[in-house]
């Protein structure tokens, strides 16, 4: 396990490194000044742009400048936003905290929702329940994420007033900021309304995790009815059955341990998908996350905040790639190392 | 007089020609393969068979209901938008635009992919693991977000958004590709014409090529859905084609101030995304299930 751990953490690095030259690179290919681009001083003086291009080592090669850039970055410097002029790295961990919780939240109920229901699709295999979740899997994941958010703020907050329809929290309640994650913010905080506050949190969440999970959803449904499928045709389900195990004995005990380390091993891949589904989610509901941050600063041509961004989103993704990488491994010994057996 | 066969004669279809015979064999897939040809010629035929220009305002007609409606107006099928323009018509041409593009996007990316792909097999060593690397550190990070990023460097318009999809889209060729190529390289037929004295590229281009392009036009088909939903999130954030263009993606974010009064100009354009989407996703379907069945025997 050590060695495997290892060997993810040096490949790790290596994707980092590699991002930090896209990143890097992207200020060379961005329209203006490279320097400008790097650091964000839109409106620098010529002092100042001089006192910079010494600091991050302009005028030496393309090698001292990326390793002067790589310093910054470790210091937690990734320049300052054109627009708002505050540090990007300030305006990141702003934002960052809403957006995992979205995402985090999105996936918990994609896996909750998705897997078991691809399980029984495996179950009734070529029946009517089975066909049934298969289409829907497929309208789920065709749905244009953009058309579903606003269908769902059309329905439910304006037509039937459930549900809020933009925003993170109700203004009204004013939650301290520790550890930016909205929900564990109101149960460290001491105010009155904690409870309240909380109910309120939760009814923001419900509609964009509903659209960010659909289509993530639909695709575990599908992994998991074909790992499902795949288990229950091995010898050691058919050495069950010959043993006389009922049919639910089998599917509990045998077949869905295998099969959950199948779909557990492409949860990472849907990951980054899933992002992209919430950075659109993020702009219909407001919410005041990384993606909608990144698709303003488009707008506003704020370069430095879209290398910052691309930085951070991407780690973020890296970050729980190798978490389910360590959990696959933790849960399957097979993929520790090959001598366990095949 | 109809000629009996005389000699017993073992037919070998091509790969391309089983992949069809398994294909034909769900009704569903047949629907689904019947509406993609249906856009298709919508998309070829949109300038000839709308029945007003996407852009032509009819003023005295602003906001029209589709003519189920009792307001509605049957030479407007489908309404008009705030701007008195025909949903129908709009909706046409938004094929060629949206559908239509994606198609492109998707053969202009796969013809890289594979050519980068059978390269990268070909290496080995590091160069193979640097690429290697490099393409798994591009495929995870979210498309969307690559997209965006090239939009920026590259300036909003549509033909920018189609580069970027196109650059977003080569990494998964090039994924599948180099698979492909690996697996049948191991295999004893390539051996075989190896030991004929043939070259890499020769056994890439007679031997090869012939036993895999029904895995790239299937994973062709799963980049086009995703390339179709790429063009039209770009669109709706409005990165993408430019307001009076048809696009359907453009068209949802034209409708939405107006949603609560003419909900039409939402629906239409997202039912327009998610029938095309369907249509290819079912195309792909049926492809995968057929190349699982050819497996099977």
């Amino acid at each position: 396990m050590l060695i495997f751990t290892l060997r993810r953490f040096s490949l790790f690095f290596f994707t980092l490194l590699l991002l930090t030259m896209l990143s890097f690179s992207l200020s060379f290919l961005f329209p203006g000044e490279q320097l400008i681009n790097l650091t964000g001083q839109i409106s620098a003086s010529p002092e100042q742009l001089a006192v910079l291009a010494n600091e991050y080592q302009h005028h030496s090669g393309l090698l001292g400048q990326y390793i002067s850039y790589l310093k910054h970055l470790f210091q937690g410097d990734m320049g300052y936003s054109m627009t708002s002029h505050l540090p990007i790295s300030n305006e990141v961990l702003n934002r960052l905290p809403a957006t995992v919780e979205l995402a985090s939240v999105a996936l918990l109920v994609a896996m909750f929702v998705g897997i078991p229901v691809g399980f029984c699709a495996a179950i009734y295999h070529r029946k009517a329940a089975d066909n049934l979740i298969l289409t829907i899997a497929m309208i789920g994941y065709s749905i244009p994420v953009f058309w579903l958010g606003i269908l769902a703020i059309l329905v439910f907050s304006i037509q039937l007033g459930w549900l809020p329809s933009s925003g993170q929290i109700s203004l009204l309640f004013e939650i301290k900021h520790i550890t930016g994650l909205q929900l564990i913010d109101i149960i460290l905080s001491d105010s009155p309304y904690k409870w309240q506050a909380f109910q309120d949190a939760t009814r923001h969440l419900i509609l964009p995790v509903i659209v960010v999970a659909l289509a993530p959803a639909t695709i575990f449904m599908r992994l998991a009815r074909s790992a499902m499928l795949e288990v229950l045709d091995t010898h050691y389900i058919k050495a069950a059955k010959a043993k006389g195990l009922t049919f639910s004995q089998i599917i509990y005990r045998h077949a869905m341990r295998n099969a959950i380390i199948k779909v557990i091993r492409d949860i990472g891949l849907q990951f980054a998908n899933l992002i992209t589904i919430a950075m659109v989610t993020e702009v219909i509901f407001s919410w005041p996350g990384i993606g909608s941050w990144l698709i303003e600063s488009i707008y506003q041509r704020d370069y430095t905040a879209i290398q910052g961004g691309l930085i951070v989103l991407s780690s973020f993704i890296f970050i729980v790639h190798i978490i389910i990488d360590l959990v696959y491994a933790a849960l399957n010994p097979l993929a520790r190392e090959p001598r366990h057996g095949t | 007089m109809a000629r009996d066969k005389i000699y017993l004669e073992e037919e070998f279809p091509t790969p391309l020609v089983q992949l069809w015979h398994n294909f034909k064999q769900p009704p569903v897939v047949m629907i689904g393969f019947c509406c993609f040809l249906f856009l298709i010629a919508l998309a070829v035929s949109a300038n000839i068979i709308t029945p007003y220009s996407s852009v032509e305002n009819h003023l005295d007609h602003l906001l029209l209901p589709p003519a189920w409606s009792d307001d509605g107006d049957v030479s407007f099928l489908l309404g008009t938008d705030n701007l008195g323009r025909d949903m129908l018509s709009r909706l046409i041409q938004g094929t060629s635009l949206t559908f239509g593009l994606s198609i492109i996007v998707v053969i202009a990316s796969l013809a890289v992919g594979v050519v980068i792909g059978s390269l990268s097999a070909l290496t080995t060593g590091i160069k193979s693991s640097f690429l290697n690397h490099f393409f798994d550190v591009i495929l995870s990070i979210p498309s969307l977000l690559l997209a965006i990023i090239i939009v920026a460097i590259l300036g909003p318009g549509l033909e920018n958004t189609l580069w970027a999809i196109i650059m977003v889209l080569i990494p998964q060729f090039v994924h599948v590709t180099r698979n492909a190529v690996k697996e049948e390289f191991a295999k004893d037929y390539v051996l075989a014409s190896r030991l004929d004295g043939a070259s890499s590229i020769r056994i890439l281009r007679y031997s090869i090529f012939p036993n895999i392009i029904e895995k790239l036009i299937s994973q062709a088909t799963l980049a086009q859905s995703a390339a179709i939903l790429d063009i039209a999130a770009l669109g709706f954030l409005g990165l993408g084609a430019p307001i009076p263009m048809p696009e359907w993606g453009a068209m949802l974010a034209n409708g939405i101030e107006l949603f609560y009064i003419a909900p039409w100009t939402v629906y239409l354009p997202g039912l327009a995304i998610l029938f095309s989407v369907i249509a290819t996703n079912l195309v792909g379907e049926g492809m995968r299930h057929a190349l699982k069945v050819r497996k099977e025997n």
